[in-house]
């Protein structure tokens, strides 16, 4: 009898939890990730890996991901909706607050687990969309 | 950290001061016990018995809250015993005299008067440090998470400026960042009085600069801190972009937090799963996780390193930057046409001093620790080894004040708050893992086994605990790592909202919240009612 699996992928990458930045491997099989490895010349963590870091990756593939935007609706609730829906949404609602409150109406809170080309957008999101310097990330708290 | 995460195996002597770090930075703390391993003596300072507590040669229980005053009294024993390296302070500092001066009255009586710890276990601490040839100082959030954070870090500064301990091999004086990318938010200028690459917004010629970059001009005095736009929403400030953070859950004064967002006209939130504080949201942005894009994160050494995608996001989900270059193109900004991170990080690198020496490519095997001012520069694992970034390192005058709230007769226990190994923050990614979640699956109230007691308490049984903003239910588990009059929690579980309770001031200066210390109530409940919460 003859079974095929699937080959298995490596992904040299850093963890996600703590600020050590622990280098590790990510091996995926069929778009999901089955095992994660240490790499034993990562310049942070020779080789080591906490608990977390180690096993605490199945919430990638949870089933309450986010998979859709979400806007709320006529009745209150959060709703399916497009990116083009969404995106246009949000954009309204940013143009609107600062027509009726002005350009220090509008703040903006970036994030110390997203990578840095993120924070670096959502400070120039805030800084060339309003001229102000409304923005900060939740080191403080 | 002043110092590389290679450094942690060198010193001859480690004090560790405010920090959980076989819990909150496991990894890094195995450095430490190769250390031990090879002869080095260990002092910690915490007020809770923690695991690194039980490996140290010394332990200072201090109080919550009295950080200042031990190092105050240390500082003392350190000049009067003449443990002070004369020429590092001749040619590198300034301010000794005066020191010197403002330090006669802190006598380690005097500070045992405030931190609890007896008057000669502070004078062995001061003792050891002082005299070993390379000391090097750790620390977290329990020297940051004060009202006086700022004078706390000040003061082991002065330490390491007393004593010769910056700018070489095991010294220096190294805070661990406690987010993946905590660094790389202030680098990359996510903050309200810095441009990318911390370059002061309030300079008029960083105007001039990212005007020139950005076609904008953006204004010269600093914005606002979250902490100043919550108090604000609704009032000046209408309308939030909140990229990948559970406000909600994670800062001080819960109640107070959601009122703030629901009283915007406008919320959008970015991030992976529906948190706490996305379900507040007008618009919710589904984002790609840390397994699922490509970029950079910066660790707490300041090493650049790159993350990779392995898997597909679900469904729709799409990576961050390109949900904000969305935004941004919608709104009729230029320069937000992006079609990859690559030239984010290149535009970062390029307007930088400390990434001007990299770019996508060069960054691509982590091997550099920032400033890296030029290219061809080799990167900068230790900071401070031939002088500082403004010349000479100055003393600070510190002194030490109360919490902003102590304990009375209404609130006669401390709280104090942080993190336990198997949980990550407010638990949206650990919380749904199934194999750590078994191995951490509910919050606990730990008490010392004579306050179960004195307050008619049940290991195993549950307790209401109140402060001057509200209550909580939680379990209680009697344990000696408490010591009496202090109980401890993490604020992981959103159904035992801790940050419900916590709240009672910031640091003026750096609006950091005092997370640490929390005068509470603590009463026996008979059985828990469902929660709320949700």
């Amino acid at each position: 009898m003859e079974t095929t699996v699937a080959a298995t992928e490596t992904t040299r990458t850093i963890c996600g939890y703590c600020g050590v930045g622990c280098s590790l491997d990510l091996v995926t099989r069929d778009n999901r990730i089955i095992a994660v490895q240490p790499a034993f010349d990562g310049p942070a963590n020779a080789g080591a890996l906490c608990v977390k870091g180690q096993f605490a990756y199945d919430y990638v593939h949870h089933p309450d991901r986010l998979a859709h935007p979400l806007v709320r609706g006529e009745d209150g609730e959060l709703r399916r909706a497009s990116w083009e829906e969404a995106l246009a949404r949000a954009t309204q609602g940013f143009i609107d607050v600062l027509e009726k409150h002005g350009r220090r109406a509008v703040y903006g809170v970036a994030s110390g687990r997203t990578p840095s080309e993120a924070n670096y957008m959502m400070q120039k999101f805030i800084r060339v969309g309003f001229g102000t310097n409304y923005i900060d990330n939740c080191s403080r708290a | 950290m002043s110092n590389p995460l290679a450094d942690m195996e060198k010193p001859d002597v480690i004090f560790c001061i405010g920090t959980n770090m076989t819990e909150a930075h496991p990894v890094a703390a195995t450095r430490l016990k190769k250390a031990l391993a090879r002869g080095a003596k260990m002092i910690v300072a915490d007020p809770r018995r923690i695991r690194l507590a039980e490996m140290a040669d010394l332990y200072l229980p201090i109080r919550v809250g009295s950080d200042t005053a031990l190092l105050l009294g240390m500082a003392h024993v350190i000049v009067r015993e003449g443990l002070i390296d004369r020429e590092f302070i001749a040619t590198r500092t300034e301010g000794y005299d005066a020191l010197v001066h403002h330090l006669q009255e802190k006598t380690p009586a005097w500070a045992e008067s405030i931190t609890g710890v007896p008057a000669d276990k502070i004078e062995e601490a001061a003792i050891l440090y002082g005299a070993s040839d390379k000391g090097a100082i750790f620390y977290t959030l329990g020297i940051t998470e004060h009202i006086c954070g700022v004078e706390n870090v000040q003061s082991l500064c002065n330490l390491a400026l007393l004593t010769g301990n910056f700018g070489r091999e095991g010294t220096g004086v190294n805070p661990m960042r406690g987010q993946n990318n905590i660094q790389g938010a202030g680098d990359s200028g996510a903050l309200p009085n810095n441009y990318a690459g911390f370059q002061a917004v309030n300079e008029p010629e960083n105007q001039a600069k990212f005007e020139k970059a950005y076609g904008r001009r953006i204004d010269l005095e600093n914005g606002i801190t979250k902490v100043t736009a919550l108090e604000q929403c609704g009032d000046t400030v209408f309308a939030m972009l909140i990229n990948g953070e559970n406000t909600v859950v994670s800062d001080p004064d819960m109640e107070h937090c959601i009122h703030a967002l629901k009283s915007l006209d406008h919320l959008v939130v970015i991030d992976i799963f529906l948190t706490e504080t996305a379900e507040l949201a007008d618009v919710v942005l589904p984002a790609t996780s840390w397994a699922e894009t490509d970029g950079h994160f910066t660790n707490t050494e300041r090493r650049i390193q790159r993350v990779r995608k392995a898997v597909d996001p679900p469904g729709e989900a799409r990576p961050d930057w390109w949900i904000i270059s969305q935004l941004g193109q919608r709104m009729g900004m230029d320069g937000f046409d992006y079609d990859s991170p690559v030239p984010i990080f290149n535009e970062l690198c390029e307007l930088s001093p400390i990434y001007n020496g990299i770019d996508w490519e060069l960054a691509d095997n982590g091997e550099y620790q920032w400033p890296i001012p030029y290219r061809g520069h080799p990167g900068t694992p230790r900071l401070h080894e031939d002088e500082f970034v403004n010349g000479r390192g100055k003393f600070s005058f510190t002194d030490y004040r109360d919490p902003a709230e102590t304990v009375d007769e209404e609130y006669p226990v401390w709280l104090t708050t942080g993190r336990r190994l198997e949980s990550y923050h407010t638990r949206t990614q650990t919380g749904r893992s199934e194999g750590i979640n078994e191995l951490l699956p509910e919050e606990t109230l730990e008490v010392h086994p004579a306050d179960t007691a004195r307050f008619g308490l049940r290991d195993g049984g549950w307790a209401k605990v109140s402060s001057r903003r509200g209550a909580v239910e939680v379990r209680v588990e009697a344990t000696r790592r408490s010591p009496e009059g202090t109980v401890f929690a993490s604020f992981s579980f959103s159904d035992v909202p801790i940050n419900v309770l916590t709240g009672s001031g910031y640091d003026p200066i750096t609006h950091t919240a005092e997370l640490k210390v929390c005068p509470v109530r603590v009463e026996p409940i008979a059985e828990r009612v469902p929660a709320a919460a949700d």
